[in-house]
């Protein structure tokens, strides 16, 4: 078979073919792939909250809410229910003063504020060293767990600071943004516990219908 | 050309990464564990055999000054392929491996096989040559995850071999997969003098 | 010396040798050696011994076994290494991390360039930098002086005042302050204070330097380079704000400074051979070494500093030549 020539005519015929090929089977795939995407997406999530907030019925993908922080960071709230009632809240949480970068962690609250369980979402930690938070918090150690503990009876800054949760050996920057991280969900949710209608018909005392 | 030669050279003789030391960038940044070595050099592999058979059956009909582009669609178009399927059914090795996905784009091994070699040959030679060199290189990439993995956190494809404690953490991290390199390649150039 | 060896004609011989050199520079790191061994005792014993027989065993094996060439390990360079490399270490590191950091030093980092003359970083520095990347808990907890004495591996740990000093500027508490949780600058001098086994007592290692400086063992050039550009450049910063930036004692006085500007940047192989050229190479370690120490995460720099400009010493010997031997000079100013 003969090469074809590099006339102008010729390359942006080619070009243009190649290019409309590629562009129409990438959105066949992308039709294909959308659902399964989204699906293990949810699928994560819903992996996550369960973790940190255990035993719920409802589906609190569905119900999720957006707060504010102070520090003017967007937090994700899901709210978990059993049989109607709340029983938690998953609260996506985040904090800039990681060791590089972002630390955002998956809390767990009671609707009381004590911390049932939390899990490391994402972070750019040292490995070995700052990535050990993804289990030394929970770990019953010393006074590392910071799991049953919440953040207005207990002082849950490190050791180091004057608080009551030792730090990550040689990590004590990672574990400052950790607890940070784990205030700022606290300080988000309780400031805002009264005006959240998710909230208010709950068995806590703390808040109230509007 | 001896079909067999062609696939197997991709494993030894012309091997992308101990040979070549082509595609340096994946090899160096995903390979902190066997598993997402074996995941990237699959991915790769996938690219590879898929641009190679297009190219080959395209080459007559792309114009010379226009082939460099045309083959970068088409791998791009692959890429993006493998990366959507990644998301869909394996999103845990798609969030270890990241932005290094899209970068297959770039790979020069990917660019370099189309170029150097689908361009210049059939279909049946093409694919079995893309086929032959990515599973040379998901072999690179598994050796090297191996050993960043069992030196730095006492793991093989996650298995644990020995505590993670006395792991050495430079090979998790990037000076690691230099020093690993370095020392498997020389190893191989040893057998290859050997041999 | 090394240098000669490579040097083209003419070929009368000083007397020096590889061997005089490395043995002058043991004798050299003696007093700091006793320094070490009052304050920590046992620990620095045990860690010393460790460096130095397994470097010598992996200097030999590697040449016997994979270079097969003829073994160097009795011109004292091996030695050095594991002395140099123990000096660096906290006094209670567990054996088998002794074992790895002589390993690298001797295999990876001289080794595997082909042996002494041709390694372009300092051995012992890459054993250090690869064991404070690897293993970075054992490594930064230091035992405490004195205290410590009888205890190997259960000896009370403390910080380094510069990572006291770090952490409390982080936490924004000012320098005068942190100063006095810090010993003092004479405790400071001679030696009592967390740290590695070698590099606490300023004082023994003076004494050290003074010695190879009357041995002409090493010139003034790349020590007073260093420790001039610290005191400098840390002064300037002291001065722009007292509270923030710590003075130039301090920096001086504590982590590695006066060991890696003594013994550590004056390795013969990985320095430049220029008067010149050792001056640029002296202060562009100081000036590495405070801008890791004040605005970067790691307390300590001076390792990665010596390391860093061991990378650019072929380029400041390819434009910083030393004068030939025998040379005329031309112009009357030069």
């Amino acid at each position: 078979m003969a090469k074809t020539e590099s006339t102008l005519k010729n390359m942006v015929l080619t070009l243009l073919v190649i290019t409309c090929v590629a562009g129409a089977s990438l959105g066949f795939m992308y039709e294909l792939t959308k659902g399964p995407i989204a699906a293990a997406k949810a699928a994560k999530q819903q992996a996550a909250i369960k973790e940190v907030v255990p035993g719920f019925t409802n589906n609190p993908g569905d119900e999720m809410y957006e707060l504010t922080s102070k520090e003017g960071l967007a937090l994700k709230l899901f709210p978990a229910k059993k049989d109607g009632e709340l029983i938690g809240v998953a609260i996506e949480t985040q904090t800039n003063k990681g060791f590089s970068g972002n630390v955002k962690v998956m809390v767990g609250l009671k609707p009381d504020g004590t911390i049932i369980n939390y899990q490391v979402l994402e972070h750019k930690e040292t490995p070995g060293l700052g990535t050990k938070m993804a289990d030394w918090f929970k770990t019953d150690k010393g006074n590392q767990s910071i799991l049953g503990k919440h953040p207005k009876k207990n002082n849950l800054t490190v050791s180091k600071d004057g608080g009551e949760v030792d730090a990550i050996t040689a990590a004590t920057i990672s574990s400052r943004a950790f607890l940070d991280a784990i205030r700022v969900a606290f300080d988000t949710y309780t400031e805002n516990q009264s005006s959240q209608p998710a909230v208010t018909n709950t068995s806590t005392e703390e808040g109230g219908a509007e | 050309m001896n079909q067999w030669n062609n696939f197997s050279k991709g494993f030894f003789k012309e091997n992308a990464v101990f040979t070549l030391l082509l595609g340096m960038c994946p090899t160096l940044g995903v390979t902190s564990s066997a598993i997402d070595g074996l995941g990237m050099g699959l991915a790769t592999t996938f690219v590879l055999v898929m641009s190679n058979l297009v190219v080959a059956l395209i080459k007559n009909f792309i114009p010379d000054k226009v082939r460099i582009p045309s083959f970068i669609v088409v791998i791009a178009t692959f890429v993006t392929i493998v990366e959507m399927t990644m998301q869909a059914y394996v999103p845990a090795l798609f969030d270890s491996l990241g932005l290094f996905i899209p970068l297959i784009v770039v790979n020069c091994l990917v660019l370099g096989r189309a170029e150097a070699f689908a361009s210049k040959n059939n279909l049946g030679s093409s694919v079995i040559d893309g086929l032959g060199m990515g599973l040379g290189f998901s072999m690179a990439l598994t050796m090297l995850g191996s050993i960043r993995e069992l030196l730095g956190s006492g793991k093989l494809f996650g298995t644990i071999i020995y505590p993670e404690d006395y792991g050495m953490l430079v090979f998790v991290l990037a000076p690691g997969a230099f020093i690993a390199l370095g020392y498997l390649i020389a190893f191989i150039n040893q057998v290859k003098k050997e041999a | 010396m090394n240098r000669l060896t490579v040097s083209p004609s003419p070929h009368v011989h000083s007397g020096d040798s590889v061997k005089k050199n490395m043995y002058g520079v043991i004798i050299a790191l003696v007093p700091a050696l006793a320094a070490s061994l009052y304050y920590f005792g046992l620990g620095a014993a045990i860690v010393t011994i460790t460096a130095v027989v397994s470097c010598v065993f992996f200097e030999w094996a590697i040449q016997k076994y994979l270079l097969k060439n003829d073994s160097t390990i009795m011109d004292g360079s091996a030695a050095l290494t594991g002395l140099l490399l123990a000096f660096n270490m906290p006094s209670n590191l567990p054996i088998w991390i002794i074992i790895i950091g002589s390993l690298v030093a001797i295999g990876i980092g001289k080794m595997s360039f082909g042996g002494l003359g041709n390694n372009p970083f300092n051995p012992a520095l890459v054993g250090r930098v690869f064991l404070l990347i690897s293993f970075p808990v054992q490594m930064t907890l230091w035992p405490k002086p004195i205290v410590s004495q009888a205890h190997y591996l259960d000896a009370e740990t403390g910080a380094t005042p510069l990572s006291v000093m770090k952490e409390g500027l982080a936490n924004g508490e000012t320098v005068s302050t942190m100063m006095s949780k810090i010993p003092s600058y004479t405790e400071l001098f001679f030696g009592n204070s967390g740290g590695s086994a070698g590099e606490i007592a300023a004082a023994a290692l003076l004494i050290g330097l003074i010695f190879m400086l009357i041995r002409k063992i090493i010139t003034w050039h790349i020590p007073v380079a260093i420790i001039g550009s610290i005191a400098v450049f840390t002064g300037i910063l002291h001065l722009v704000n007292p509270e923030v930036y710590a003075g130039p004692l301090f920096h001086l006085l504590t982590g590695g400074v006066m060991l890696g500007a003594i013994f550590m940047a004056t390795d013969y192989v990985s320095s430049p051979m220029a008067n010149k050229g050792m001056i640029i190479y002296g202060i562009g370690i100081g000036v590495i070494t405070v801008v890791i120490r004040v605005f970067g995460a790691y307390p300590e720099g001076v390792s990665f500093a010596i390391l860093i400009m061991n990378g650019f010493v072929p380029l400041i010997d390819k434009y910083v030549k030393p004068k030939r031997f025998g040379e005329v000079v031309k112009t009357a100013k030069a």
